[in-house]
């Protein structure tokens, strides 16, 4: 039985077409008993997520067959009438568990080591579990790759520290304060990112929001969307003496915050220190600040600088990752092999009782 | 025959090499940028205490009295204090890289106790530097105080480093797995906190020591610097409650006044009459 995957990702595929693809959870049952009822494959696994759509079947088919009428099943579920050339890829053993393993550790997804697919995959495994389209070849093969992923996990730094803005922000603020339950956010200027930090800040358990914004009412139906309050955008520097983060984006074409300004409000703060994550360009706070005491200034090129150098470790720990899974994947190629062998004695056994029988 | 020549010295030797080792570790670890756990550190000092206490008890059980009888002794009982409340605030993994901080300040204290002419034998029958119970309570708290105070600019040392790489924006900032810096200046504070507290303890204690009718008590060196230090802990407390001066201020304060400690605690007990007549 071979186990063979087909598919399209972000690598090979652009959105739109990746998006033709896509099955709805609540019609995958349907699709797998269609495919194993076409006798292409005797178990199957379709896992679909906003960066992919793969089939992971076992089959008894040879290899190029099983893709060909993998891809035709693919092609007229979706009724696909163009031409897919390079991006549709498909892969057969041992290739293909190999494939498995670095989806479950996250080393094929968009952001290196990205937790999500791993929950994502388990759903997709559950799911045709339940509905019985698995069986002994994918089930060993999907558990192990469970156990290789927590595996890499917790023996490599492939998912240490945050990649994208907003994680490094809370990152910092965590190096910073005891804890963030009692830490009050201001959010200068309502903008997408300044909005995803303040959630991931919320997230990790920040106490409160305060909005401000030249629009009163943005401000407003931000505030309300995170659970916090809205101020004038004039009497932002009034609420100086309560908070512990601020998160400037605004469109203004000066410092909204230099020395002078920020030095007697520390003073109200009593020297409690104060993280200050500016997102705009052109900046909205004076590099200056960041000399004052128990002041951390941190402008967009610092967070993206962190989550490049993180990103780059990711990287450099790719080799150690591929070599755990290349350990991980022997014994399910090895157990294949001994289940051929076999099959090819039973075959074998089974040919000469025949021969022994028609010889009576 | 070997446990004849085995003594109190050679238990203290092997834990200092002990401590050696875990400077040499501690630097591997500042050099990987604290990203490792440090069980390891952990352990090595853990087994630094054992010698370190095996010591302190045979030499106790040998003197017949708490081991602080002189300034070996003494400077002993400080680093043991000191290696005792880290293996303590160790337990948390988040602080438990104090002990990298703590383990160079360890091996110099230990390299200078060993020097020979702070351990004169004891003549036999004649009385120690140091006898009684109450001499006992005042010693034992003034050096736990010590050590607090000691532990307590290893974090604050910390906290330096940490908020400079926070400042700075390096990687090791986020990356290492040191605690917030917020907790390592409270760790700090409550420390010295503490020390101060013992101190006061020990001071007290040593106001009602017997002592021979033509001693200055007032005017005596240790006691001068004593009361020094107590003033100058005092006012780094009082003026942290007030918020005063900032947090890299108090930090490098806190470290100043322990160097100060260390760099003088000896010769002015060399000085007093009451300490060394």
């Amino acid at each position: 039985m071979n186990v063979i995957v087909i598919g399209l990702s972000h690598h090979s595929a652009p959105v739109e077409l990746r998006e033709r693809f896509a099955f709805v959870e609540a019609k995958i049952p349907d699709a797998l008993k269609s495919l194993r009822d076409s006798g292409i494959a005797d178990e199957a696994v379709i896992l679909s997520t906003c960066n992919r759509v793969e089939i992971y079947a076992a089959t008894a088919l040879t290899a190029d067959a099983a893709v060909i009428e993998l891809r035709g099943f693919l092609v007229s579920h979706d009724a696909f009438n163009d031409n897919l050339g390079d991006q549709l890829y498909s892969f057969a053993e041992p290739h293909s568990l190999h494939h498995l393993f670095k989806v479950a550790c996250g080393l094929d997804s968009m952001v290196l080591g990205e937790t999500e697919i791993l929950g994502q995959i388990k759903t997709a495994y559950d799911l045709a579990l339940q509905h019985g389209h698995t069986g002994a070849r994918l089930n060993k093969a999907f558990q192990r790759a469970f156990h290789t992923a927590k595996h890499v996990r917790t023996h490599t730094n492939i998912q240490r520290g945050s990649v994208s803005v907003a994680s490094v922000a809370v990152e910092l603020a965590e190096k910073i304060f005891n804890s963030l339950g009692d830490r009050e956010v201001l959010v200068i200027g309502a903008g997408d990112t300044s909005e995803k930090t303040a959630r991931a800040l919320l997230s990790r358990g920040a106490k409160s929001i305060i909005v401000a914004n030249r629009s009163f009412d943005r401000a407003q139906a931000l505030a309300g969307e995170l659970g916090g309050r809205a101020v004038s955008f004039d009497d932002w520097a009034g609420e100086f003496e309560k908070i512990d983060i601020v998160i400037s984006s605004t469109a203004a074409p000066h410092h909204i915050l230099d020395r002078a300004k920020l030095e007697p409000l520390m003073k109200t703060r009593r020297q409690r220190p104060l993280l200050l994550i500016d997102i705009a360009v052109p900046r909205d706070i004076d590099p200056e600040v960041n000399f004052l005491e128990n002041v951390y200034l941190y402008n967009v090129d610092d967070l993206q600088g962190i989550a490049n150098d993180y990103l780059k470790l990711r990287r450099e720990e790719m080799a150690r990752c591929e070599e755990i899974i290349a350990e991980k994947v022997k014994p399910l190629l090895a157990a294949k092999s001994s289940a051929d062998c076999a099959d090819e004695r039973g075959l074998h056994f089974s040919h000469l009782r025949k021969s022994a029988q028609s010889a009576d | 025959m070997f446990v004849t020549w085995f003594t109190d010295r050679h238990f203290f030797l092997l834990a200092v090499a002990f401590y050696g080792l875990s400077t040499v570790y501690s630097v591997f670890l500042w050099r990987k940028g604290f990203r490792k756990d440090d069980h390891a550190n952990y352990f090595l000092l853990l087994v630094a205490f054992a010698l370190h206490t095996a010591a302190m008890v045979q030499r106790g059980f040998s003197v017949a009295h708490c081991p602080v009888n002189n300034l070996y002794e003494a400077t002993t009982f400080v680093s043991w204090t000191i290696v005792a409340a880290y293996l303590v605030i160790g337990l948390m993994p988040r602080l438990r890289f104090l002990g990298a901080f703590a383990s160079p300040v360890l091996l110099a204290i230990g390299v200078f106790a060993l020097m020979p002419a702070l351990d004169p034998p004891h003549p036999a029958g004649a009385p120690p530097e140091f006898s009684g119970a109450l001499v006992s309570l005042h010693a034992a708290t003034i050096l736990l105080a010590y050590g607090a105070f000691g532990l307590g600019a290893v974090a604050a040392a910390m906290f330096l480093m940490q908020q400079h790489d926070l400042k700075f924006h390096k990687l090791r900032a986020v990356l290492s797995l040191f605690p917030p810096i917020q907790r390592l200046e409270i760790v700090a504070i409550r420390l010295v906190f503490a020390g101060f507290i013992l101190l006061t303890v020990g001071l007290a204690a040593g106001r009602h020591l017997p002592r021979p009718a033509d001693a200055a008590y007032w005017s005596d060196p240790k006691v001068v610097w004593s009361i020094f230090l107590w003033f100058v802990y005092l006012v780094l407390l009082v003026l942290r409650r007030l918020r005063m001066p900032s947090s890299r201020g108090l930090a490098i304060s806190l470290i100043v006044a322990y160097v100060f400690l260390l760099l003088t605690f000896w010769g002015t007990n060399l000085l007093s009459p009451l300490h060394h007549p």
